[in-house]
């Protein structure tokens, strides 16, 4: 019967039409080599679409001097970026250039995936203090990109509004910080509210310095009790004076982005980030925004501020085209070209010849921060080396326990212990 | 009757049509085998793949490595948050489910009653379980039960003063049951179907027989309407056990304030994907396999006691 055959052949067809659509999803993974013999780059990298044009932008640059190589960008959100990127190694399908923060640089480096870039890479215009921050056991495994200070940001306007006054901030202590946020809530009649809470490790870093602690001692917290308690007791004074929102609304919009912070949506004077957020938070907010150092332990020897690499560039220690990822990397990193594109978006440039030839270009917010910075120079503390494996989570377990003292529900004794304990066993692995 | 037809199948014809048969059965397994390879590659091989990676320390970036039952025992001996993370689904499992279905029967029962435009209100009604699960209602939620969201400006209006719900670890949890409770449609709309199913003679009789309202729920409604409430207590069981979606956006993708919001599965992804314990993780969802499976056992162990089936005696 003719309908066995036609059977026969529908079957065929089905199984085929699977076949040439598996065939279609691993389409062009050959071995790294594209159907025009150009070598094929895997880059990845996260942010945002602004970032991505940018890139692109870059790249075709690349592409144009080195007609040999063909870069593919692998661009996510920062909220699925190290999701995406760990499967992808899993996979022993590592892209051959990427993108990593200070904080998952150990898990990367010392799991073998990263290669040594020292001596492959031109570094010469890149401060040697901050260089040193991608490097592990005298490995140079990440190249930063440019580098941020987490400081604190302030609306003046409002400030004035609520008929405060700025103090000098070369001088300014923590009870000053403290009575200027309750006295701007109070002033604005509670409109504007003095200030938002952070619970960022680098806050508690920089507070640490002044009292001579540090954060992390190799693989081990080197922060003491009290100290912890003592940074605790500056937020609870804040809720108390009600210069910061009540633990709950704090809790609330902790938990999001800086666009719907205090500072962005104008509800608040103060809030502390990474530098590089002054133009997002302006942008935000509409008005226009100022970096403050941070407060001061009265009497303290070092305000503890420093700076970070805001991203670095890594090749993978899999990849078969080594020297021209190392070629790719050299590129972001030093050619001038592909500075006046990407400008400040990693940061400002971690090299200083190509900071000197975009410094004009940058947006206003960020020759804010470069005055900024170059003001504050001599008071910065050395770049920190990158924190031990398993600091990716330090943020959410100081914030957890933030919490449960914001809320009374554990004693600031009882919480500072189980912190470290916690912190402890998740770095020491 | 289903033995007639296997019966009558391959004795009713001679050689000719077994060789037919025969090749129908190959056609139709050639047909079948691209979903077979799919059911295999994609399903049933990582399946057992997370089985052996529960048994190793797995970061994802380096190769696995045999640890026994490490993962296991480290889960209910050296890790609050592990059985902190077991006791936040529990309540929102325990609390929502029976607060869903109930709601789901109530309505269900209203507009049972035959009301004009019913195809309308059912729509309306099951809306919010197809939104449920996603994104877009996680961050409205937010909004809503914010310091300064809807629910707070309500509030105001009669002089109250508010917390902000989803940002307290008394309420925050709360907030994710009142989400849960809210997507009562699915439940409702088969609720509505096993309505249909009863006659209404019994309805009738029991009126003769001078039941009430209440009295012809009980003695009617409620038994034959047993084997549906049964049905859908064993689906959302299963599907509460597994929320995820909801904690990740409202808290921020850290199941906070203070934990209070930490789901079973937010943890799991929390270990896998944030502290590269990929083992870990595995190990935690064979024991939520396992834990889902025995409670689904129990339900209908359970059910024997309970659930009334008209039609078996």
């Amino acid at each position: 019967m003719s309908s066995g055959k036609k059977m026969w052949s529908a079957a065929l067809l089905a199984t085929a039409v699977l076949a040439v659509t598996a065939a279609c999803g691993s389409g062009g993974d050959g071995g790294g080599e594209t159907a025009d013999g150009k070598i094929k780059l895997r880059f990845s990298y996260w942010g945002s679409d602004a970032r991505q044009k940018m890139t692109e932008e870059a790249i075709k640059k690349f592409e144009a001097k080195n007609p040999t190589i063909d870069v593919e960008g692998e661009f996510s959100d920062w909220a699925s970026y190290y999701e995406t990127l760990s499967t992808k190694v899993a996979g022993s399908d590592a892209p051959d250039v990427m993108s990593l923060e200070i904080r998952g640089l150990r898990e990367y480096a010392e799991r073998g995936t990263l290669a040594d870039l020292a001596s492959k890479v031109n570094t010469a215009d890149v401060d040697a203090k901050v260089l040193t921050t991608g490097a592990i056991d005298g490995k140079q495994f990440a190249i930063p990109t440019g580098v941020n200070a987490f400081s604190l940001l302030v609306n003046k306007s409002l400030v004035e509004q609520a008929k405060a006054e700025l103090p000098d901030d070369k001088q300014w202590t923590w009870d000053d910080y403290i009575a200027l946020s309750n006295k701007v809530t109070s002033g604005s009649g509670g409109k504007i509210t003095g200030t938002q809470l952070s619970w960022n490790p680098a806050y508690l870093q920089i507070y640490a310095t002044q009292k001579g602690e540090q954060f992390y001692a190799g693989n081990k917290l080197g922060l003491t009790p009290e100290t912890i308690k003592e940074w605790w007791s500056i937020m609870q004074n804040l809720i108390k004076g009600k210069g910061a929102p009540d633990a709950a609304k704090s809790s609330e919009i902790g938990a999001t982005s800086i666009d719907q912070s205090l500072l962005g949506t104008n509800t608040g004077a103060m809030g502390m980030w990474w530098s590089n957020q002054l133009g997002a938070a302006a942008k935000a907010s509409g008005s226009e925004l100022d970096l403050l150092r941070m407060p001061k332990i009265k009497g303290a020897t070092s305000g503890g501020m420093f700076l970070q690499p805001a991203m670095f560039y890594s090749a993978s220690s899999k990849s078969e085209h080594a020297a021209e990822a190392a070629k790719f990397i050299d590129y972001m990193i030093n050619d001038p070209e592909a500075g006046a594109i990407i400008l400040s978006d990693r940061g400002l440039p971690a090299s200083s010849k190509v900071l000197a030839a975009v410094k004009d270009k940058l947006p206003d917010a960020d020759k804010k921060t470069l005055a900024f910075l170059d003001e504050a120079k001599g008071e910065l503390t050395d770049p920190p080396a990158a924190p031990p494996k398993g600091a990716s989570a330090m943020e959410d377990i100081l914030t957890r326990y933030s919490e449960e003292v914001m809320f009374g529900r554990m004693t600031p004794d009882d919480a500072a212990q189980k912190f470290i304990t916690e912190a402890n066993a998740s770095i020491a692995g | 009757m289903t033995e007639v037809s296997v019966a009558s199948g391959p004795a009713g014809g001679g050689h000719r049509s077994t060789q037919r048969s025969r090749r129908e059965a190959r056609a139709a397994y050639l047909f079948l085998a691209p979903w077979f390879v799919g059911l295999l590659v994609i399903t049933i091989g990582p399946i057992f793949a997370s089985l052996y990676l529960s048994f190793t320390d797995y970061s994802l970036l380096e190769e696995a490595k045999w640890v026994g039952l490490d993962n296991y025992t480290k889960m209910f001996t050296e890790d609050p948050r592990f059985l902190n993370s077991l006791q936040v689904t529990t309540i929102y499992v325990i609390v929502s489910v029976p607060l869903q279905l109930a709601f789901a029967l109530a309505l269900a029962l209203v507009l049972d009653r035959g009301l004009r435009g019913l195809p309308i209100y059912r729509s309306i009604f099951y809306l919010p379980s197809l939104l449920g699960g996603s994104v877009a209602i996680a961050i409205l939620w937010r909004k809503v039960f914010g310091a300064d969201g809807l629910v707070n400006a309500v509030l105001s209006v009669f002089g109250i003063q508010g917390t902000g719900w989803v940002g307290h670890p008394d309420y925050a949890l709360g907030t994710l049951i009142l989400l849960h409770v809210w997507t009562f449609g699915a439940p409702m709309i088969i609720f509505l179907a096993g309505l249909r199913q009863i006659p209404s003679s019994y309805y009738e009789a029991a009126a003769v027989d001078g039941a009430g309202a209440l009295r012809q729920f009980r003695s009617i409604t409620l038994p034959l309407l047993t084997p549906i409430i049964f049905f859908n207590l064993v689906l959302e069981l299963i599907k509460s056990f597994q929320s995820f979606t909801q904690a990740f956006i409202v808290s921020g993708g850290r199941g906070g304030p203070a934990d209070s919001t930490l789901f079973y599965t937010l943890y799991l992804y929390l270990q896998g994907f944030k502290n590269y314990d990929m083992g870990y993780a595995a190990a935690m969802a064979w024991v939520l396999l396992l834990i889902i499976a025995g409670l689904t056992g129990v339900n209908f162990l359970a059910s024997k006691y309970w659930v009334f089936y008209g039609d078996t005696k």
